[in-house]
């Protein structure tokens, strides 16, 4: 009983210095102004001017109104110094911002020779940005300990290898985005496997079916695109393109589905190896038909899962463009057909991962599993 | 035919191969959500609110993806209770970070693309964003609470007489395992589709302190986080809705035994 309390004990305090630290974060990124080079303004009073009716040649009605804001620099050279800025934001507020009391903004300052006026520039947006990632490290190590962190670790390495990739490309200005992303796929997969399963066999087991679904999927795409010319996907519709549209494509799909078709293997093979442990007697091909009983049930919600991360983010153009009175099937070619391409190429990956896994599990797995 | 086509019949035809029946369930469930996802996007167009449209999408997405996977009756209804539930408490915590970020419609990098548009539709974007946040969460929820129920539901199969108790840490230990396959895959998922956003920062050079403050950043990064918000809320809920369940099963059991009794 003691021994409980006490360890009671512990897990409440860690609760709370969780959210000390927090709040200290929070209060920090709200006072980091200094950090930065541009001008930010902290809007001390509003004033709401007129508004205006609006409406376009598709009769969308929205409103616009003036706000002046007053408010003083937090930075540099200026510091506080006190200003005003007039803004205009819109009901729908699609490329604008209604700024409040207590907003902070990064401003341009122009100087003149009765004193200064500024222009909004955007709003700073670092202090949710760090609450949202404190929530997520606090909760992940508050409810899994260890195993949270070991995941946190593996994003995190993997986000720095994703950023030097990045910066390769650029110094290539995107020759070989493929090779750089395909290979880096190959270092990711080993990687991650490495942190969550360790050295060994069922690692192997694990990369290879990771690797060999992947790449398979890309094959296959490459094949229906070959035969089909690429009817239907419009490249142009890709979004922040600054390179050659189509290998970025193609290493795009590669690192999306790399993930999911990593977290399949690893489900099937370690529930193979837990079964040929506790029933030493099965035969290859009963391992490999239980692989695949696995595996038909976690395809379904892995391909879902890839889906919605790719074509929800559509959303607000798609229906930017019903607005602008686009037809269905033209919105759907210019906003979705390259996310749907993308989930159907990952979903081969997906699939086609279950009988690998099973086959590679049931002919390398050793005769008898140790524990 | 055109590609999108040809490889949807490729995938139909892999599915079907490896799973059978429940192979064609899964398709179905796909096409179903795509049209889903499409009908939100539809309605919000004609001024349907976006959080209520969501929410309805969203459970209706949720049953549609769990139902239809094959697992036992227990463990679906469990995933889809705990799921609903992970829904309605991400909708609480999405809703009041995206009014408070200003990440709402489009950046500037996307003057290209909206050239020829109006933006002014009359339609709030602080919703249509926070509706996309949720939309775009929603298989990693469904995919948690499945994979969380399914193993559950499998320790009480090998041990029926677990202790409430038990059951709840088993689930944080099936949780353990899940959870770092998970965040990976919803890593790469999300960094995949934003590679073209990434090396257009560093091919423009923007400043470090320009990124953390860029709308469509910041926005994209805290999609990744709800999602892993979610996840992991995900894990404690199912176990707990489990055992809700589980108790509520025994003490069903013993009222019909002490009934027979009498």
């Amino acid at each position: 009983m003691q021994g409980l309390l006490k360890k009671r004990r512990v897990t409440l305090g860690m609760w709370l210095l969780v959210l000390v630290v927090g709040g200290l974060l929070v209060w920090g990124t709200q006072h980091n102004a200094g950090l930065y080079r541009d001008p930010i303004m902290q809007v001390t009073s509003v004033q709401t001017g007129a508004t205006t009716h609006e409406e376009d040649d598709f009769h969308n009605a929205d409103r616009q109104t003036k706000q002046v804001l007053h408010g003083h620099i937090l930075n540099g050279q200026y510091r506080g110094q006190r200003l005003t800025v007039t803004n205009t934001y819109s009901l729908s507020g699609a490329m604008d911002q209604h700024y409040r009391r207590g907003s902070q903004l990064f401003v341009v300052v122009h100087q003149h020779a009765h004193g200064l006026t500024a222009t909004a520039k955007d709003a700073k947006r670092d202090t949710p940005l760090v609450f949202m990632l404190w929530l997520v490290i606090g909760l992940l190590l508050l409810i899994m300990q260890f195993s949270g962190f070991m995941a946190f670790l593996s994003v995190a390495v993997n986000g720095l290898l994703f950023l030097i990739a990045i910066m390769l490309n650029g110094s290539t200005q995107g020759a070989r985005v493929l090779w750089i992303f395909g290979s880096l796929a190959v270092v990711f997969a080993a990687l991650t496997l490495w942190l969550v399963l360790g050295a060994n066999r069922q690692m192997l087991i694990t990369l290879g079916t990771t690797l060999g679904g992947t790449a398979l999927s890309l094959l296959v795409a490459l094949i229906v695109f070959h035969f089909t010319h690429e009817k239907g996907m419009y490249y142009e519709s890709m979004q922040y393109v600054t390179q050659l549209p189509r290998p970025l494509f193609l290493a795009e799909t590669l690192l999306g589905s790399l993930g999911a078709v990593m977290d399949e293997s690893t489900d099937i093979i370690s529930s193979l190896f837990a079964l040929k442990r506790e029933r030493p007697e099965l035969s290859a091909g009963q391992i490999f038909k239980s692989g695949r009983q696995i595996g038909s049930t976690i395809m379904g919600p892995l391909i879902n899962v890839l889906f919605f991360i790719f074509v929800a983010d559509t959303f607000p153009m798609a229906m930017l463009y019903l607005k602008n009175g686009n037809s269905w099937g033209y919105t759907f070619s210019m906003n979705m057909s390259m996310g749907v391409v993308q989930s159907l190429i990952s979903g081969i990956g997906i699939v086609l991962a279950v009988p690998l896994a099973s086959y590679l599990a049931s002919r390398f797995m050793e005769k008898k599993v140790h524990a | 035919m055109s590609t999108i086509n040809v490889l949807g019949l490729v995938l139909l035809v892999l599915m079907v191969l490896v799973g059978g029946k429940a192979g064609l369930q899964s398709f179905l469930a796909l096409l179903l959500n795509f049209g889903l996802l499409f009908l939100a996007i539809v309605l919000v167009a004609f001024h349907f609110p976006p959080l209520p449209v969501t929410l309805v999408v969203g459970l209706l997405v949720l049953a549609l993806t769990i139902f239809m996977s094959s697992g036992d009756d227990l463990s679906s209804t469990v995933a889809f209770l705990a799921s609903a539930a992970v829904l309605v408490l991400l909708v609480l915590l999405i809703v009041p970070v995206e009014h408070w970020a200003l990440v709402q419609g489009f950046g500037p990098e996307d003057s290209e693309d909206l050239e020829g548009l109006s933006v002014l539709v009359g339609i709030s974007f602080v919703q249509v964003t926070t509706a996309t946040a949720i939309l775009s969460t929603l298989g990693a929820i469904a995919e948690a609470a499945m994979a969380i129920s399914a193993g559950l539901s499998e320790i009480l199969e090998q041990h029926p007489q677990v202790t409430t108790k038990a059951l709840l840490g088993d689930g944080i230990t099936v949780g353990k395992q899940i959870i770092g396959t998970t965040f990976n895959t919803l890593f790469f998922g999300f960094f995949g589709g934003f590679l073209a956003l990434f090396i257009w920062f560093t091919g423009v050079h923007y400043s470090f302190g320009e990124i953390l403050n860029d709308k469509i950043f910041v926005s994209e990064i805290l999609m990744i986080l709800f999602a892993m918000v979610s996840v992991i809320l995900t894990v404690p809920i199912t176990a707990w809705v489990m055992t809700r369940a589980i108790a509520g099963q025994r003490r069903r059991v013993a009222k019909a035994q002490n009934d027979h009794e009498n």
